[in-house]
């Protein structure tokens, strides 16, 4: 099958960072109670998702790999994510005021998430190359914004509903997460994805 | 394979890497800060500097510094904020290069009712003013007394507002911020804003007739123009059966609150 496709897919549905690798559960948790921040997270992660794996795979390449410093990957990604957003923030704050108070808050907020770290971590496991870090960076940001709205949707439906007492607020988003990390373990093994 | 075996290079290599790293992108940073700083607007930053800083979202606005954006832009109107001195108001104004109408104000509870004005029924349900308010129009006889069951105290965030033991809110203006939650809570409207600087204010805010109101309450206005008589500068007129106060012309004698056999024209004091 074609990689891309799988790629695509696998990050999308069958391996969702979120739902089947738990990764990024704060925000994914912390900003799932309305719908349209739910979606502004879900595109500032998209944003930081697929820039940080291009440049965390360049720096791999060409500096981490050529000095033997891979097993130092992780602290110096850490590096790259954090420097990364910060400029890119500058940046669009300068060129695009809509832009940067559309992602708002959530941008900052990002630069220290495990799953965008997770995603950089993940394309040097699986021996990437660039356009492949880039397509798993853009689509394991769709997965996550994915799952992060649909969480905000059950959300709301349950807020306003008679829920017992001792499991209104946190502990039923935890069962509705739950549920629909469930759900989602069923894309396993589509398409032959592992 | 640059690294070494040795013990110090295999530290001092990785670590070189990585600070080389972090001081390129620190220089990145540093460049791009400098380059590309987006000025905010002065204008926002004088404005933001003469609010109280209160931020106690009285505006509608999330906080001072939304405020002020929002006034710099022409969005918001300088009235909204209560809490600004009038000093500052007037300095916003001059930046901004509108002009400051509006006077310094605080609020007070225009009712002079509670134990003094009878019950429609005895209240025994859940909550506050807002849910007895839906039963009937509250346990007051009059239509617009205060049942004092606490909205105002519920939703002031400086415990200005409390429940007195003649049975009406009343405000503490040492505490109050001039937010306007209590004034926007109230179901009955009772809280208003008069000028800060007034010494006398209509505890009542009933429109009914004279003899309707002696009927209910001890301490309504009943319309009778005493005070309307009595007041040497005519700062005073009944309107629909209320005593309504020019602030313009008031000049705080009390002659109005000795003669008011209603005893609900007030001194600030009390």
């Amino acid at each position: 099958m074609n990689p891309y496709f799988v790629i695509i897919i696998g990050a999308i549905f069958v391996n969702n960072f979120v739902l089947n690798q738990f990764l990024g559960i704060c925000p994914f948790l912390g900003v799932s109670k309305k719908t349209n921040t739910a979606l502004g997270m879900g595109f500032a992660v998209i944003f930081v998702m697929s820039i940080a794996s291009v440049f965390t795979y360049l720096v791999n390449e060409f500096v981490l790999v050529k000095f033997g410093l891979e097993y130092m990957k992780t602290i110096a990604f850490i590096l790259i994510i954090a420097a990364l957003v910060q400029s890119v923030e500058i940046v669009i704050k300068k060129f695009s005021p809509s832009l940067y108070s559309a992602l708002g808050v959530y941008l900052p907020l990002i630069t220290t998430n495990c799953a965008v770290l997770g995603v950089a971590l993940l394309n040097v496991e699986k021996a990437y190359n660039l356009v492949q870090s880039f397509l798993n960076g853009v689509f394991a940001g769709v997965g996550f914004t994915l799952a992060i709205v649909l969480l905000a949707g059950v959300r709301e439906r349950i807020v306003p509903k008679n829920v017992p007492e001792s499991f209104r607020g946190f502990p039923i988003t935890l069962i509705a997460a739950a549920i629909l990390s469930m759900a989602f373990s069923a894309f396993s093994g589509m398409f032959g994805i592992v | 394979m640059l690294l070494s075996t040795s013990l110090p290079l295999a530290i001092v290599i990785p670590a070189a890497v990585l600070i080389v790293i972090a001081a390129v992108f620190a220089v990145l940073l540093a460049f791009l800060g400098r380059k590309l700083e987006v000025k905010r607007d002065e204008k926002v930053v004088q404005v933001e500097s003469l609010l109280s800083g209160a931020n106690c979202g009285g505006c509608g606005y999330a906080g001072c510094s939304a405020f002020a954006e929002a006034l710099a832009n022409g969005k918001a109107d300088l009235s909204a904020c209560n809490a600004t001195s009038k000093a500052n108001k007037d300095k916003i104004a001059a930046i901004l290069g509108t002009v400051n109408d509006g006077e310094e104000m605080s609020f007070v509870v225009c009712c002079n009712g509670g134990s003094a004005c009878e019950d429609k029924y005895d209240y025994h349900g859940y909550g506050d003013c807002a849910s007895m308010e839906l039963l009937a129009g509250g346990r007051k006889a009059c239509p617009v007394g205060c049942m004092g069951a606490g909205t105002c105290v519920k939703h002031c965030d400086h415990h200005a507002c409390s429940i007195g033991d003649k049975g009406y809110a009343s405000i503490r203006e040492d505490r109050c911020t001039l937010c306007g939650k209590c004034a926007k809570s109230c179901p009955k409207g009772l809280i208003k804003k008069i000028p800060a600087r007034a010494k006398v204010y209509v505890a009542c805010s009933n429109h009914a007739k004279g003899k309707d109101v002696r009927s209910y309450c001890k301490g309504g206005c009943i319309g009778c123009g005493m005070c309307m008589r009595n007041c040497p500068e005519g700062a005073i007129t009944v309107v629909d059966n209320l005593a309504v106060i020019d602030y313009a012309k008031c000049i705080g004698c009390g002659a109005c609150v000795a003669k008011c056999p209603s005893k609900c024209i007030k001194t600030r004091e009390e």
